[in-house]
Order: C-alpha cells, then sequence, then structure tokens
C-alpha cells in the first residue's frame, strides 16, 4: 500500500512536470493578430534588432548568403522552453530522487530480497533436491547392490542345488551300478547255486533210484541189523 | 505238550485199555492208528467232518480196523471219532504211549523203518537203545518208506538217525 502510494505521488509529480511546466515549443513566427506586442518588439515600421543585425551582415558580406538569412531549425525549441524543461526536469527529478528513489529502493530492496529468498529457497529445494537426488542415487545403488546381491545367491543357490543335483545323480547313478553289479554278481552266484542245487538234485535223485533199485529187503534187513549193532556197540 | 483234556482222554483210554487188555497190543494197535490219521489228511478230513453222521465216521473205523485189531482198540478209536475228537487222536495216543512207558518205568523210543521190524529186531534194537541212553526203552516202530532204508531212532530228546534218506541229504549237501 505504501509502495502504491509512492508510487501514484511520483506519478503526480512527473505528469505536473510534464503538462505544468512546460509549454509547447513555436518557431520564430510573428505574433497572432489582435494580440499586443511585448515590450521587447519593435513599433509597426522600424526594424528589429535582429532585421537590423541581418542587414548589417549582409552589407558587410555583400553576400545574401548569410546565417540570418537561413531558416531556423524547426526542431531547436526556444532557450526559454530548454530552461523550463531543464528546471521541470530537475524539479521532477528532485521530487523522484527525493520520494520516489527509496521507495523505488525499497520495493527493489523488497524485490530483491523475495527474488533472493525465492533463490534462497531455491537454493534450498535444489540443495534439498540434490540430497533427495544423492539419496536416491544411493538408494537405488543399494536397491542395484541388492539386487545384484539376490542374483548372485539365487545363482549360487542354483549352482549349489546343480552341483547337489549332479552330485546326487552321480551317487544314485553309482549306486545303481554298484546295486545293479551287485545283483549281477548275487544273481550270478544264485545261478551257480540253482544249478549245483539242480545238479545236486537230479544226482540225489538218480541216487536215490539207484538205491531203491538196488534196496531190496534183504538189504534193507542188514541195514537194520547194522543200526542195531551200531547203536549197542557204543557202549 | 498236551493240554488237559488230551491228557484226560489218554487216561481213559489207557484204563480201558488196562481194562480190556492186552494193554500192550491195544497200546501198540492205537499208536499206529494214531500214526496212519497223523500221515492222512483225507481220512482225518473225513473222520472229522461234521456233515457226515457220527455213526457213519464210526462205521468207517470199523470197517478199518474190524478183524485187524483188538475190539478194545476198534471201541475207543470210535469213541474218540464219535467224540469229535479224532483231529487230537495222535496227541491223546502219544499221551497215552508215554503214561503207559512212564506206568513201566519205561521211555518210549519212536522207531521209524523202511520196512517193519520183527519182535526180535524190536527186542534187540531195544536193548540197544536201553544201552545206549541207559534208560528202559519201550519201541514203537512206525513204517515210513520215506526213510529209504535204516531206522531213525528218537528217544526223548536224542534222535538217533541211521536212514538212507539222512546219507542221501549229506551226499546232497555235499554237492
Amino acid at each position: 500500500m505504501r509502495r502504491f502510494r509512492l508510487l501514484l505521488a511520483a506519478a503526480a509529480v512527473v505528469f505536473v512536470g510534464l503538462f505544468g511546466f512546460a509549454r509547447p515549443g513555436f518557431a520564430q513566427t510573428a505574433p497572432p493578430e489582435g494580440t499586443t506586442p511585448t515590450s521587447a518588439a519593435p513599433a509597426e515600421g522600424e526594424l528589429s534588432h535582429s532585421a537590423q543585425e541581418c542587414i548589417e551582415q549582409i552589407e558587410s558580406a555583400n553576400s545574401i548568403d548569410v546565417d540570418c538569412q537561413k531558416a531556423p531549425n524547426p526542431m531547436v525549441p526556444e532557450k526559454n522552453e530548454v530552461i523550463w524543461g531543464f528546471v521541470g526536469f530537475a524539479v521532477v527529478f528532485g521530487l523522484i530522487a527525493w520520494k520516489g528513489l527509496p521507495a523505488i529502493k525499497a520495493g527493489m530492496n523488497a524485490r530483491t530480497e523475495r527474488i533472493q529468498g525465492d533463490l534462497d529457497a531455491a537454493e534450498s529445494q535444489r540443495t534439498e533436491a540434490d540430497t533427495l537426488l544423492v539419496e536416491y542415487r544411493a538408494q537405488l545403488a543399494d536397491a542395484r547392490n541388492e539386487s545384484a546381491r539376490i542374483i548372485e545367491e539365487a545363482r549360487q543357490a542354483a549352482d549349489d542345488v546343480k552341483r547337489t543335483l549332479a552330485a546326487r545323480a552321480e551317487s544314485d547313478i553309482a549306486e545303481m551300478r554298484s546295486r545293479a553289479t551287485a545283483d549281477i554278481e548275487s544273481a550270478k552266484v544264485q545261478a551257480i547255486a540253482d544249478l549245483r542245487g539242480e545238479v545236486a538234485n537230479l544226482a540225489i535223485g538218480a541216487a536215490e533210484q539207484v538205491v531203491e533199485r538196488n534196496l531190496d529187503r534183504e538189504t534193507n534187513v542188514a541195514l537194520v541189523e547194522s543200526f542195531i549193532n551200531q547203536v549197542g556197540a557204543k557202549n | 505238550m498236551a493240554d488237559d483234556r488230551t491228557t484226560a482222554y489218554a487216561e481213559a483210554l489207557f484204563a480201558v485199555a488196562r481194562a480190556e487188555g492186552p494193554l500192550a497190543e491195544i497200546e501198540d494197535e492205537l499208536f499206529r492208528v494214531a500214526q496212519v490219521v497223523r500221515g492222512n489228511d483225507e481220512l482225518r478230513d473225513k473222520l472229522a467232518d461234521p456233515h457226515i453222521p457220527v455213526a457213519t465216521r464210526q462205521q468207517i473205523v470199523v470197517d478199518l480196523l474190524g478183524g485187524k485189531a483188538q475190539p478194545a482198540t476198534t471201541n475207543l478209536v470210535s469213541l474218540v471219532v464219535g467224540n469229535g475228537r479224532v483231529r487230537d487222536l495222535p496227541a491223546i495216543v502219544d499221551a497215552l504211549v508215554s503214561k503207559a512207558a512212564q506206568e513201566a518205568n519205561k521211555e518210549v523210543a519212536e522207531v521209524r523203518s523202511a520196512i517193519p521190524l520183527t519182535d526180535d529186531q524190536r527186542s534187540r534194537l531195544a536193548d540197544a537203545l536201553g544201552k545206549a541212553t541207559g534208560k528202559q526203552v519201550e519201541v514203537k516202530v512206525i513204517v515210513d518208506p520215506s526213510i529209504k532204508g535204516g531206522i531213525i531212532a528218537q528217544v526223548g530228546d536224542t534222535v538217533i538217525d541211521g536212514s538212507i534218506r539222512r546219507r542221501l541229504d549229506q551226499l546232497k549237501h555235499a554237492l
């Protein structure tokens, strides 16, 4: 609000300076009809001082190509206009420097402080963002490391499982081979035993047939007598 | 080991055999009948079949033993069959023989022979076994052709095997 009032006062001073003191510049012209010439203006029928000087310059130069004969530059203002303009400018400048500049300075300072605060806040946020970015990068790196560790562990576990399975398979194969060898050996032994038993049975069967064929009653009686004699002879 | 019922039957049969006499012959016939029943499943099943009337089963006994054994033997076997105890007959007779031997202060020698033994052979075998075991022995002969030849004698826990069957088994094991 205070800043707004100061800016309003500065605008009022500028307005007064521009439109209160300045006058429009006019080229050198005759006074308008009906107006009373100023006290410095020559009376009717008399040459003005400047005209007399111009005449003298023409006569001395014996040429009309003198400065006074040249038309005045419409872009160059009158001296009084310049003076008043300068005074007005100085007043306006002074007023502005006296009242407006501090307000402008204060506004600029406030703006600078605000901008600086914003910059500081931005810097702080940027720092915070950088910190967060570093943290995120650290977390990302940790996550990557963790994932790499997990992958490595999984790979090692898979390798362990593979090795274990391979070892077990080899063990199983060796055991199966050993068992098969043992079975073959056992079957061989059994086959030999069976063959031997079969041979024995055949031999015994043949022997039984021979015995039965030759074991008549007399032979049996002789065996009984032999048994009785042997048992009786033990004591 | 004989149970109480088997022992009771054995004592009853022993008492009847001793009362009817001759004890030794009846005992020997009962022993042989028991061995036949023990070794013949068909006969044992037929005599024990409850679907066959008791009179029919006893008639089978009479038909088998009539005229070939002492009447007391036939009656005692019929009694056991009639009471449905034919499956226990071997155990009953074993207990009876043991009791008879015990009464005579003797040990029963169960002798298996491929051929029947004469009385002289029985007597000399009893003497020989008595000398070998140091006991008074009563010989009970079972004709068993499966031993091929020779004799197997068992007195208590002592077994004396002089059979051809044993020699063949020894040869088989040696092979």
